[in-house]
């Protein structure tokens, strides 16, 4: 199959790739960018460890090929610091414990920044955990994560809060 | 709450390897990428019963981008297995020669220049089977005519257990209230979120190194030498990050094996990972069981005798199956005392995916029959479901006999917390009742199966000029938070700031040996080291600061938040960071370092001690579609000590969640051999809608065995919700649910029965 | 109606009771007996765990009700 050339933004830096159409984006990201922090655990987009940001909205890497997303804004767990800074999301996972393996908590901090950015005041834990639905943990049952996206929603990780 | 007396203990603090996993620098084995490296893939077996007759690797080998295709032959077909100890139990070569016996059974693997090519390359190797008649049902395989599957195990049964005290059948005399039931329990997979994953990469001078997602690399470097002639030593197995094991990553499998095998041949590094439907249909699952039990109680509730027949369903090879064998039955006495008891249980191979350890250990499937009987026989009888148990508990002190005495208990107090809490909970609607079961769990095991001769534990503390401290343990973090719970344990000990420790594990070139993380084990047994290496360096840094302050013999020293001090004057002392420096000078520039180990001596025939807990399950049935909600889950949770306590929260609800499963929701299928569901569409686990509030009430004890009074929590605690789930529903609808995981339609069923019935079922 | 067990002789209040005895102590020389009746204690055995009704015990019990009368 002709390779096919894609160019995106990757954490606000410009990349140019030539692939293989068939590339899936979490293939591109992994394996030809090198950004590792997106896993992979199935074959069924049913449990969202590669999930990314795609302008901004939380999508499953493994359901789009790379070549879909010419031209677009891609935003991994890699790029949620920004000067050597956490992302409220990624500091109020600390405070909580919401991760143990670690396994599922890239693609389950991205499903929590895009929720956040999407619902910044949800009304209730029902709403964090159905912003969440799409992403499985093993370890933590949950309840941690929505804490930790409870706590970022309260205003916690503000500046100057 | 009484006030923490320690510094560091008990305080929510970041887990020590969470900033590297929130920012995905973490590395896991699904991640190492190696120069050269090759992508290997397994080619399983399509029967469940068959003999090999050839294969033929001619055509894969023209494969542009095909490196190597071995098969058992190109092995040294070493019959291994974990019960090392025992080699009538070690019965599995993975690369299996002569027979395969379950659908998925490695007979050849591929190395590659790309996965695809190497699983393009699977379609090409020629097997040639001669199909033979299978059995995957126990009840099946146990008969005379049914197919032999290991050869000289009649029967198919390969391991019995027997435990047994007081006169049971006198017991049962003097019982005034008899009840008998049979249940089925069912199995469960693992799931983690990391597949099985290995990189191995072997080179000329005779060394392996094995990059492996696993929950001890002891044992594995342990097996791997076992079964490729190598020296344990020239093997190093390296797991930073592991993404999760719960029981299913401490034995050999075949991503470890048909690396190395591909790699030893080829000099290259090889990466294997399993996908998702190869880690549902060819890893080793919970043990599915048929119970039997028998219990006989006084009309007061005061239990007489009970007597326990079990099946297992030990698929085609035996792992850790043994153990479970005999942990269901010893923990279906749990946690009540026993005037006589008898249990035997027996293990039947079958065509199917082997079955191991799980967390819990074959004691979910017992505490799931246990802990709803009580409840039927306190209904029978008009007890309390509280009063029933509280009347039988274990207390501290109390010995099993012939198996254990129990060092520490709380379950009295865990009992008269979740009373209060359903007290408080008041009426509830219709059709939702609240559940409750009961359960007491081991704090790693004091047997040698695998026949180690080292310590079971061991720590080595090492003190830097700057005061940093570097602790190298082979305790294993798969996501427990071994890492964070031992450095806390450390810093205790030597009385530093947890900021002070550094910890070194997953690498078994610069860690201790240390059997790794099962059986709820660590805490206890790698505490216990890490507290003595800690203990020890503490006490060679206060002999500099004693010359040095030349008080008077009678006076103790100390180290605490980073401050030396005289006990009885704490403001007088110095800073612990000026004191390394200058007993590192007096030690002409020898940093100090401290040694710690522990292997439990005489502790019975299980374990050195035992947690306890009693769990509320709070749920909602739809008599129409049979659909459970569970709407709040509660524990009284009597871990001796907290020691990390954001790892235990984790734990408490983690272990709901994967109970919660087990309970109601992770039905496996396997029909003729085969696993129906091995996705993550049609296997289901929790999500986070569904998912309850946990609340946690801490019952704190003193274990004399155990760190600072600590023992064990996160295996114990996916004990008791399958069956408090049952016992909730049995309160709202009096229907008897005598299988796991509870589907609706077994509920609409139970229903349907009943109204048959007219009566109770 | 008491029955004495045919390895024994302990006597159990009935039948069933007999059989439950005889499953029970599972040691060889009550193993040895289901073997001279022609029966296999393992199929019984596995029949009596897991299916739910203790049919094993009822057969058995009424084979050692049989062997005692005649």
């Amino acid at each position: 199959m002709e390779k096919q050339l894609l160019r995106f933004n990757v954490n606000d830096q410009e990349y140019e790739l030539f692939i293989n159409p068939k590339t899936l984006l979490v293939e591109a990201l992994r394996d030809h960018l090198g950004f590792a922090g997106t896993k992979r655990g199935c074959d069924t987009a049913s449990c969202g460890v590669c999930t990314v940001m795609v302008n901004g909205m939380a999508v499953k890497g493994c359901s789009v090929l790379a070549v879909q997303v010419n031209g677009m804004n891609i935003t991994t767990v890699e790029g949620l610091e920004k000067d050597g800074k956490l992302d409220p999301v990624q500091a109020a996972f600390l405070d909580e414990g919401a991760y143990q393996c670690g396994f599922c908590t890239s693609g389950m901090i991205m499903s929590a920044r895009a929720f956040l950015n999407e619902t910044p005041a949800p009304k209730d834990a029902m709403e964090i955990r159905r912003g969440i639905e799409g992403n499985l943990c093993r370890c933590t049952g949950y309840n941690s994560i929505v804490r930790a996206i409870d706590a970022v929603a309260k205003g916690k990780y503000r500046e100057g809060a | 709450m009484t006030a923490n007396k320690y510094s560091v203990l008990n305080t929510r603090v970041h887990n020590v390897d969470g900033y590297a996993k929130v920012t995905g620098r973490a590395t896991y084995t699904f991640d190492v990428k190696l120069p050269g490296m090759l992508y290997g893939k397994i080619l399983r077996s399509p029967h469940p019963h068959a003999r090999i007759i050839s294969i033929d690797p001619t055509e894969a080998l023209k494969l542009p981008g095909v490196k190597a295709v071995v098969t058992g032959k190109d092995t040294l077909g070493v019959k291994q297995g974990i019960w090392r100890r025992y080699p009538e139990l070690c019965d599995e070569q993975i690369l299996t020669i002569e027979k395969v016996r379950y659908i998925g059974e490695p007979v050849a693997a591929v190395a590659a220049i790309t996965e695809e090519i190497a699983e393009q390359a699977l379609d090409l190797i020629d097997v040639l089977y001669e199909v033979l008649p299978f059995v995957d049902d126990p009840m099946e395989a146990i008969k005379k005519e049914a197919p032999m599957i290991h050869e000289g195990v009649e029967r198919n049964v390969n391991v019995t257990r027997h435990i047994e005290w007081g006169d049971v059948e006198e017991a049962f005399e003097e019982a005034e209230y008899v009840r008998e039931d049979w249940f089925k329990l069912g199995g469960q997979a693992h799931m983690c979120m990391e597949t099985r994953a290995t990189v191995a990469s072997y080179t000329s001078d005779k060394k392996l190194t094995v990059y492996t997602s696993t929950q001890s690399p002891y044992y594995h470097q342990a097996l791997l030498a076992g079964v490729l002639g190598l020296r344990e030593s020239d093997i190093r197995v390296i797991a930073h990050y592991v993404g999760g094991g719960f029981g299913g990553k401490f034995e050999l499998d075949a991503s470890q094996f048909c690396a190395s095998v591909l790699s030893m041949k080829l000099s290259k590094p090889v990466k294997i990972v399993f996908t998702r439907e190869e880690d549902f249909i060819a890893t080793k699952r919970r043990t599915p069981m048929f119970y039997y039990v028998r219990t006989g109680v006084k009309k007061d509730g005061t239990f007489c005798a009970r007597e326990a027949r079990v099946f297992t369903n030990g698929g085609a090879y035996t792992g850790m199956g043994a153990t479970a064998l005999y942990l269901t039955g010893f923990f279906h006495s749990f946690p009540y005392k026993w005037k006589a008891y008898r249990y035997d249980g027996y293990r039947v191979y079958t065509n199917s995916l082997p079955s191991s350890s799980m967390r819990g250990f074959g004691a979910p499937q017992a505490m799931f029959c246990s802990e709803q009987q009580i409840d039927w026989i306190a209904a029978d009888l008009g007890l309390d479901m509280i009063e029933i148990r509280r009347k039988n508990a274990h207390t501290t002190g109390y010995e099993v006999p012939g198996q254990a005495t129990i060092g520490s208990c709380g379950l009295g107090q865990c009992l008269d917390r979740i009373e209060e809490w359903i007290k408080a909970r008041g009426t509830l609607p219709k059709n939702r009742a609240i559940g409750i079961s009961a359960a007491g769990f081991m704090t790693g095991g004091i047997f040698n199966w695998f026949d180690s001769p080292y310590s079971f534990s061991s720590a080595v503390v090492t003190i830097n000029y700057d005061g940093v401290v570097e602790l190298h343990v082979g305790a294993q973090d798969i996501g427990q938070g071994s890492n964070t719970t031992l450095a806390m344990i450390c810093a205790e000990a030597l009385g530093v700031k947890l900021e002070n420790i550094k910890v070194h594990s997953g690498d078994t070139d610069h860690c201790p040996a240390d059997l790794g993380a099962w059986g709820s084990r660590q805490t206890l047994m790698a505490g216990n080291a890490v507290k003595m290496a800690a203990e020890d360096a503490k006490k060679q840094l206060l002999e500099f600061a004693s010359a040095k302050f030349g008080y008077n013999i009678i006076y103790d020293l100390d180290i605490k938040d980073n401050w030396v001090h005289n006990v009885a004057r704490p403001e007088r002392g110095m800073h612990y960071a000026d004191l390394v420096k200058e007993a590192l000078r007096g030690k002409d520039g020898q940093r100090i370092i401290g040694r710690g180990h522990y292997t439990p001596h005489r502790k019975g025939m299980i374990s050195p001690a035992y947690s306890y807990m009693v769990q509320a399950v709070e749920a909602e049935i739809d008599a129409e579609t049979g659909k459970l909600s569970i709407i709040h889950c509660t524990t009284a949770h009597d871990c001796g000590q907290p020691i990390n306590t954001l790892g235990l929260i984790g734990q408490l609800e983690g272990a709901a969640s994967m109970a919660v499963g087990y309970g109601c929701l992770e039905n496996m299928p396997v029909e003729d051999g085969k696993v129906m569901n091995p996705n993550l569409v049609d296997y289901k686990i929790i999500r986070a809608p569904n998912m309850p509030e946990c609340e946690i009430i801490e019952i704190d004890t003193f274990e004399p065995e155990g760190p600072y009074g600590a023992k064990e929590a996160g295996e114990g605690l996916t004990n008791p919700t399958a069956a408090a789930l049952g016992n909730a529903i049995f309160h709202a609808t009096g229907l008897r649910m005598k299988q796991a995981p509870i589907m609706p339609e077994m509920i609409v069923n139970a229903f349907k029965e009943k109204k048959k019935e007219g009566g109770t079922p | 109606m008491s029955l004495k067990c045919p390895v024994c002789g302990k006597l159990k209040k009935d039948p069933v009771d007999c059989a439950r005895h005889m499953f029970g102590t599972g040691d060889k020389p009550h193993k040895a007996w289901f073997e001279t009746q022609g029966l296999s204690y393992i199929d019984l055995l596995l029949s009596q765990a897991t299916e739910p009704g203790n049919k094993a015990y009822i057969e058995v019990g009424e084979l050692i009700a049989r062997t005692q009368q005649g």
